[in-house]
Order: C-alpha cells, then sequence, then structure tokens
C-alpha cells in the first residue's frame, strides 16, 4: 500500500470512528502540478485525499478559522514539518489547544518522496532541534545573501521596486497561518495607521508592519512568497528578520509549544543595545 | 465644537529669548478650533493662572494647552488651575517649548517654526482629549523595611512609632548592619554599639514591628499603596521561641576554626553561632556548609547540650506572603573588593588591612579587646601608614566616585590609635581632607593638631617588605619630593561600594540603579528619597555612599514619606490606564507577557446561557500604570490607553 492510500485510509478510520469531525488535506488542483485543499468530513471523501511532492502548502492556516474549533471536537490535519511548527506557535499564543489538533504527518524529500512522520499528537513532534539547523531552499538563502550584501541604498531601492509592485490585496495575510486577528491593523481607520491605497508609502507601511508582526513568529513556511500575485520575494523579509530575532534572543520561532513570545518577554540577560 | 484656549508663556527669558512668541501667537491663532491665544511672562505666577481661569469660564473653552515647560514641572499647576475653573483637568496639555525647544537651540527663527510645530500638535491631541476620574485604590498601611542597618532600623522605628505596622527583613542572622561592626564614631567618639544596640533592642520589642532575620525578599508584586511581597526565610536550625541565647551550644560546638565574618577573618567562630555578643535576634543559627551533622550525619552536640530542646534539625525554608502599602529599601553598602589594589600587597602582607579591619581592631567587643595589634604577629604596631582613596575616586579601578566616610574615619582611626598607643606615629597618605559636616572639620584638625596625625598630600605607589617593615612608597605633592616610610602596619581606606547584588535586586523590586549599583533616587535634589517606582523609597548607603547621620536623617525622611502616604486610606491614581477592546482581541496573551506589572488577566466571554464564546485580554486598572508598553505590543491594535489614545497621539503626529 502507497503512503497516499495509507493517510486516505487513516483518515478516513478517524472520521468513521468519529475522533474527529474534520480531515484537512489536499485534493487534485487545477492543473496536474497543483493541489487544492480538500476538507473532508466523512470516510468516502477522505478517499479523495491526495498526497504527493505537490502538496507544498501550510494548511495549518485554516484550523484559525473563526468558530471552527470552538465546540471542542478534533480536527485532523495534513502537515510538513513547516506546518507543525506553526502548530507550535499557534499553541504558544493560545490560539489552539493541543488536544484539538491530530496532525497526520509528512515529509518531501528532495522535492519527489514523500515519506510519512511518526507520531499524531503536537507532543510526538521533537522538531526543535531540525527547526534550528534547517535552513532555506539553496535559492532563497543566495538571494538573501546577495541583499545583505547590498548598501543600504541599494537595499532600500531593491525593497521600493519590490513593494511598488504591490497591489494591497493582502493574499499574503490570509494565507499566513499567524495571521488570526479577528481585525487586521491595516483594518484600522480610526486612526488610519496604514494608508491602504497602494502607493509606495503605502506599501512600504504595510510590508514593514507585517514584517515586524512575523518577527520571532514565522514558520517560514513560504506561503506569503508563493500567494503574492505580484511576485515581491516576501520570505526573504522573514527570513531576515528570523535571523536577526534568534541573533539577539537565541529565540526560534516554533520549536515547541510553550515558548514565551519574544518581544513581549524579558529575561534579565537580553541585550540592551538601544539603552545608552 | 472645540474651542481650545492656547497660553503662550515667556518663562522670563527663558523661553523668549530664543522663541519669538509674537509669532508664535499669531500663527495659533489662526489654527483652527483655536478660540483664543495669549501670551505672559510667567503663567504659572498666580496673575498668569488666573489670566487661564478667567479664559476658560469666559470663553468656555473645551481645551487649554499651554506652551510652556516640560509637563514634570507644571502639569499639576495647570491641572488644578483648569479644575478650579470648571474645566476636567486631563482637558490640558503642556507643549514644552522650554527643555525640548529653547533651551537646546540657539537659532531663533527655527526656534520659532519648531516651537509652532509643537504647540499645534498639542492642539491637535487636546482636541480629542476625554475627560477622565482619577481612579482611587485603597492603601495598605503596612510598611516593609528592606535592610536592617542603622537606616532600616531607623525608618522602621520612625513608621512604628507613628502607629503604623513594619516588617524588617534582614538578611544576615542580626539587626545592626555594618554599624555594628564599628569601633567608635566620628565626630563625637561615641562607642557604636553603645548607640546602636538599645535602637536594636527597642526595634525588636516595638508592638509593630515585626522582625524577620535570616530572610530575603523574594518578589514583588503590586503597586504603590498594594504591593505583595513574597519575603523566603532561610531555616536556622534553632527554635526562635523557645531559645533563650544561653550560648551553651555554641560552647561545645566542636567545629570551631571558621572564619569569623564578622570579624572579617581576624577571629574564628564554631558552626552554631551568633554573629557578635550582642546580636538582635540573639538566637544563633547553623551554619549548614560547616556544620558536622548536616556533612556527615553524625554530632548533635549543641541539640544534646540545649537544655529546652531548642535545636530542631528539621526545620525548613518558609516563605511568606505579605501585603505591605510602601517599601523603603536600606540595604546598604559592601566595601571594595581591595586586591585590586595589587601595588598595596593587600591579602598579600597579613598587616595591610582595610578601615573596617581597624574598626574591629580599635573595638572593645572585637578580637583584640580593643588593642591595636598587627594580625600577622599580634605586636603593637609603632607606626601605622593610613592611605585614603584606597579604591574612591580612581576611575581607574572603577570607582570614580568620593566614597564620602573614609576621611572622616581615617583622622579617627589616627586618634584611637593616639588614644590607644601613646607615642603612637601615625602617617596619612591623602588627596584632599573632606569633612563637610557638623563638627567634622574641627574633628580632623583635632586629629592633626592635639593627636599628632602626620598628613602627607600624595599617592603611594608600591607597599613592600623588608626587613620585617612594610615600606610604604610615595609622594609628597606639598614638598614635591619622594617620600618612604617603614612602617608596621598600612590601613587602607577602601571605597564603599553597592552590594555585589545591588542590580539583580533592584531589576527584582523594579527600581533603577546607577552605572555602580547605587539606586536611583527620583529626582538627586527635589526627591532624595523616592524612587522612579511609586511607592518604593530609599535610606543609607544603598542610595550612595553615606555615613551615619546621613544615613539616619535620609530614613527619618523616607519613614516621613510613608507615613505621608498612609496618612489615607484612599489613594488618588492617575487615570492613564490602558484598556482592552474586546471585539477585536485575539487573545494571543502577547499582553499578558509584556505587562511589567502584572496587570493584565485573562477574561472569559460568555453568551447569555453562559457558555464561553471567547477569553480576551482584560486591564486591572487598579494595577495599570499606564506606560504603554502592551499598546505598542498588541498587533490588532486592540487596547488604547487613556489620555495617550491612538486616535490622539495619531493627529499629533499628523500635525507635524
Amino acid at each position: 500500500m502507497g503512503i497516499q492510500e495509507q493517510y486516505r485510509s487513516e483518515a478516513a478510520a478517524l472520521l468513521s470512528s468519529g475522533e474527529v469531525k474534520l480531515v484537512i488535506g489536499f485534493g487534485a488542483g487545477s492543473t496536474a502540478d497543483r493541489r487544492r485543499p480538500l476538507f473532508a468530513r466523512t470516510p468516502d471523501e477522505a478517499q479523495k485525499f491526495v498526497l504527493d511532492a505537490a502538496c507544498i502548502a501550510n494548511l495549518s492556516t485554516y484550523l484559525v478559522t473563526e468558530g471552527l474549533l470552538s465546540d471542542g471536537k478534533k480536527v485532523a490535519v495534513f502537515l510538513k514539518p513547516d506546518g507543525i511548527r506553526s502548530i507550535n506557535i499557534l499553541i504558544s499564543e493560545a490560539q489552539l489547544k493541543p488536544e484539538q489538533v491530530v496532525i497526520l504527518g509528512y515529509a518531501i524529500e528532495n522535492g519527489k518522496e514523500i515519506t510519512p512522520l511518526e507520531g499524531r499528537n503536537i507532543s510526538d513532534f521533537s522538531i526543535g532541534e531540525q527547526i534550528r539547523s534547517l535552513t532555506p531552499p539553496p535559492h532563497i538563502l543566495q538571494e538573501a545573501e546577495r541583499i545583505e550584501e547590498m548598501s543600504a541604498t541599494e537595499r532600500f531601492e531593491f525593497w521600493k521596486e519590490h513593494f511598488a509592485k504591490c497591489i494591497k490585496c493582502y493574499a499574503c495575510r490570509q494565507v499566513c497561518p499567524m495571521c488570526y486577528c479577528r481585525r487586521c491593523i491595516v483594518d484600522v481607520n480610526q486612526p488610519q495607521w496604514v494608508s491602504t491605497s497602494s502607493h509606495t508609502l503605502g506599501n512600504f507601511e504595510w510590508n514593514l508592519v507585517r514584517a515586524f508582526h512575523l518577527a520571532g513568529r514565522c514558520a517560514a513556511c513560504g506561503a506569503c512568497d508563493r500567494a503574492c500575485p505580484v511576485n515581491i520575494p516576501l520570505r526573504l523579509v522573514n527570513y531576515r528578520m528570523g535571523k536577526e530575532v534568534i541573533d539577539a534572543f537565541d529565540y526560534c520561532a516554533g520549536e515547541n509549544s510553550n515558548q514565551k513570545p519574544v518581544l513581549a518577554s524579558f529575561k534579565q540577560d537580553d541585550p540592551e543595545t538601544f539603552i545608552l | 465644537m472645540a474651542k481650545i484656549g492656547v497660553f503662550v508663556c515667556h518663562c522670563g527669558e527663558n523661553i523668549a529669548s530664543k522663541v519669538d512668541t509674537g509669532i508664535l501667537v499669531k500663527s495659533l491663532s489662526d489654527h483652527p478650533g483655536v478660540e483664543i491665544c495669549q501670551e505672559y511672562k510667567y503663567f504659572c505666577s498666580d496673575p498668569g493662572q488666573e489670566t487661564v481661569k478667567r479664559a476658560i469660564r469666559e470663553h468656555n473653552l473645551t481645551g487649554v494647552v499651554v506652551a510652556a515647560c516640560s509637563p514634570r514641572m507644571h502639569e499639576t499647576t495647570f491641572r488644578k488651575a483648569c479644575a478650579e475653573a470648571g474645566l476636567n483637568p486631563y482637558m490640558l496639555e503642556l507643549a514644552n517649548i522650554r527643555e525640548q525647544c529653547s533651551w537646546v537651540h540657539s537659532e531663533k527663527d527655527q526656534a520659532t517654526s519648531k516651537a509652532i510645530e509643537i504647540t499645534r500638535s498639542l492642539v491637535e491631541k487636546v482636541k480629542r482629549n476625554n475627560e477622565l476620574k482619577p481612579i482611587s485604590v485603597p492603601v495598605t498601611r503596612r510598611a516593609l523595611v528592606i535592610g536592617g542597618g542603622i537606616a532600616g532600623i531607623q525608618a522602621a522605628l520612625d513608621i512604628a512609632g507613628a502607629g503604623r505596622e513594619v516588617v524588617l527583613v534582614e538578611r544576615e542572622p542580626s539587626i545592626g548592619g555594618h554599624m555594628s561592626q564599628l569601633s567608635e564614631t566620628f565626630p563625637t567618639l561615641d562607642c557604636s554599639q553603645c548607640i546602636l544596640t538599645p535602637r536594636m533592642v527597642e526595634a525588636i520589642q516595638h508592638p509593630k514591628i515585626t522582625v524577620m532575620t535570616y530572610s530575603e525578599v523574594e518578589e514583588v508584586d503590586g503597586y504603590i499603596g498594594n504591593f505583595t511581597v513574597k519575603i523566603r526565610t532561610k531555616a536556622r536550625y534553632v527554635d526562635m521561641s523557645k531559645c533563650t541565647g544561653c550560648g551553651d551550644c555554641i560552647q561545645k560546638c566542636p567545629v570551631k576554626k571558621i572564619s569569623n565574618e564578622f570579624e572579617l577573618g581576624l577571629s574564628n567562630r564554631t558552626a552554631i553561632y551568633t554573629p557578635f555578643a550582642q546580636a538582635v535576634p540573639n538566637v544563633p543559627v547553623i551554619d549548614k556548609s560547616r556544620c558536622t551533622y548536616f556533612k556527615n550525619g553524625k554530632c548533635k552536640i549543641c541539640e544534646k547540650s540545649c537544655q529546652i530542646d531548642a535545636i530542631d534539625f528539621e526545620q525548613q525554608e518558609s516563605v511568606e506572603t505579605i501585603e505591605f502599602g510602601a517599601i523603603v529599601v536600606a540595604t546598604g553598602f559592601q566595601i571594595q573588593d581591595t586586591s585590586v589594589y595589587g601595588e598595596y600587597g593587600y591579602g598579600k602582607y597579613k598587616d595591610v588591612i582595610t578601615g573596617l579591619h581597624f574598626e574591629r581592631l580599635a573595638s572593645a567587643s572585637g578580637p583584640t579587646a580593643g588593642k591595636i595589634q598587627r594580625p600577622s604577629d599580634g605586636k603593637e604596631p609603632e607606626t601605622v601608614v593610613f592611605i585614603q582613596c584606597a579604591g574612591s575616586r580612581d576611575p581607574s579601578k572603577g570607582v570614580k566616585y568620593c566614597s564620602k566616610i573614609c576621611c572622616m574615619y581615617t583622622a579617627k582611626h589616627a586618634m584611637l590609635y593616639a588614644h590607644k598607643h601613646h607615642g603612637s606615629n601615625s602617617k596619612i597618605f591623602y588627596m584632599d581632607i573632606r569633612a563637610a559636616g557638623k563638627g567634622y572639620d574641627e574633628f580632623t584638625r583635632r586629629a592633626i593638631e592635639e593627636d599628632e596625625a602626620d598628613y602627607l598630600r600624595g599617592r603611594v605607589s608600591k607597599v613592600f617588605e623588608e626587613n620585617g617593615k612594610l615600606i610604604v612608597r610615595g609622594v609628597d605633592t606639598l614638598l614635591g619630593k619622594p617620600v618612604e616610610v617603614a612602617a608596621d602596619m598600612v590601613v587602607l581606606a577602601t571605597a564603599m561600594t553597592p552590594q555585589p547584588d545591588a542590580k539583580q535586586f533592584a531589576k527584582r523590586i523594579g527600581i533603577g540603579y546607577d552605572e555602580y549599583g547605587f539606586f536611583n533616587e527620583a529626582h538627586l535634589k527635589l526627591r532624595p528619597v523616592e524612587t522612579a517606582k511609586a511607592g518604593i523609597y530609599l535610606c543609607g548607603a544603598c542610595q550612595s555612599p553615606k555615613d551615619i547621620p546621613d544615613s539616619v536623617s535620609q530614613a527619618s525622611a523616607a519613614a516621613a514619606k510613608v507615613l505621608g502616604l498612609f496618612s489615607r486610606e484612599q489613594l488618588e491614581r492617575e487615570p492613564v490606564v490602558a484598556a482592552v477592546g474586546e471585539s477585536t482581541c485575539a487573545g494571543c496573551w502577547g499582553c499578558v507577557y509584556a505587562c511589567p506589572y502584572n496587570a493584565i488577566e485573562q477574561k472569559d466571554i460568555r453568551d447569555r446561557n453562559g457558555n464561553l464564546v471567547k477569553q480576551v485580554a482584560s486591564v486591572n486598572p487598579g494595577l495599570c500604570q499606564g506606560c504603554g508598553t502592551c499598546v505598542t505590543f498588541c498587533r490588532s491594535n486592540s487596547i488604547d490607553l487613556a489620555g495617550f489614545t491612538e486616535k490622539q497621539i495619531f493627529a499629533e503626529v499628523m500635525a507635524l
């Protein structure tokens, strides 16, 4: 039995036994190399699940849908390690209860092979060590290093050019599991801190605010990057912020599920470079 | 419709010399919403305030901006004036065009346009101000005094003397502090123990004072009027309620060769001990790390020798949580680690000692019963060299400040030495003689003129041993010659430094400290005994080096502040507190972690059937100090700070 069949029958079993009310996984997409989220509520529906190397989206984002988990019932979800990392962060931030999430974990080796991950509960996955040593894909890393070497002016121009394309569609926000606020700062209009029109200033405001809001919280799944219709390399921003937080506070988001938010908690030996 | 009154103060020449107030008034008069704009030489004066009040009444003003000094100076003044004229005091803003403008700029044009921007921005803010009412909170009228030295004892006695309860916490087994180690005290030469011990006894016997020795403050929560403090008491292994202080156990203890900390190693103590004979409470403690029983499970000789079964090897440390309204910090000082002066040979030569060692040698209750003897061989020294500023005023060794007491105690040491040893010969190397204080200069003159202390102005470069003598090599800068003195003993006037754990302690209770670790007062001149954290006061050498008279006066001053606070049952607090928008709060609890005052709790939102809908953050206005940390953290902008709302700040920024 292939891995896909194995996971299908596991999902079906979870549903038929009533352990979970819903399984969130992948179904066939509009083209051969695309997958679309599939929400199975019956064992029959579970037979439509697809699991292959094209299943790259971070489905944890659906778990924070308002009201989904308020009945206390469980939901199962297909997750790669970055998705599991998101679950850790969401639990730390009290958006999920660990006992309500059943994880159908898998990894994609070399961009091709699917391997199953052992465990069903978040506590079964000790991904802390892995995350620390995890580096972004080589092409992202190269690009990050290239930007790092630019002068401040060049770097500013680089981002200005990219942000100029932004059409404020907020797809990055919609796809991000960390953007669970019921009302986003950008939707506050009394006062209007972030300008909504898509001119350069407003675009900078939005993208920088989002970068700060994700500092120390990003699971580096790359969903924002993939969702962006105008191809702004958003994960480069988040990668850099994550690096900053690791260097300054030795804090890597999503290592476990009881981290305190790094920018809201204080340690006596935190660096105080900003105090003269 | 807003009717704002703008009042531009000249502050004499302070503002008017750099800001063209005429232009400022003209420019603000045209600003939308400004009903009246006036200038005057001193708005803080009585006629100035009257002008403001009259304008409020005559023009029915809805808001007032006084363009003058920092709100720290006169916000209260003008708030009061507004209230007297019938305007809510929180409808006032102070535009700081002095400290942040006229004082820091030299170009009049630029200063004027900056003053216009500052004032305009505050006009935009005040248009959006809301009427606020002070919050009243109850005051727990019990004080905590941390540190049982002379400062702490004095503060405790003064507070208790006015009828308020006090808990005096001391981490050593006895109260008394450094003063109990001193011999005789300048400038009157009265015996330190003789004047201190009555105070110690008074403190422990006072019905309003609870003395907790061998105890440390572990955690301070809460705010002025309502602190919750965790105090950990170490196990003494002696039942304080039974022990009579007879001392039989100390006599019998077989472990006798432990270096006595109170005597700075000049004598030994046993494993069960009281630090000194007049200890209060006079109840011994067992030094667990040295006791034979705790080491290998056998001995218990003390237990056998105790006739009233007061020894209790099973005793555990205990933690008590007590509510207080005010805290007095009197944690004192340490002396500098003198080994940083390698050239003076401290630690290498036994007869190079610190001033505190000399105190013990000169003390009647000390290891030599008051005889000045060399620690090395017990001989009476013929020549003693005193080196002042052996640590103080020496930036290269990390102490830039003057320790204040050394000039006086060195003169005293020379005097005591002369009194105890006729034909004495004392040489004092000094930088300056600083003897400001009642009877102080007379005292040092007496040392020089009557007791023949030989003062040499200059520094010592080296101390080394030769033929059984300590050769002190230095310079006499008044003669411009190098000098060499063959001494029998060298006494170093070591610097006073903060307690080694002062910085951690300050962080734990939330007060500030300076670069050395001395605790910061709220204002060096005008609020010297208060800290920046309301309800916590300072006294004694934990704030800066001090002698006994200064420590005692500051202790009484701190007590007066505490009693002032305790004179009311309710405390009025600024209504500048945060509030959560419950409909948008995502319940991530970031603000709960971020709040330094533990003022944010989780609150359940339930529907009419009592089912839990969601959990949101909720600010306890009694605990909130209005710092705004939660506001900056909240990603969905669901927290706002009264008096500094997002709308106000935004308008202020946009007006620039």
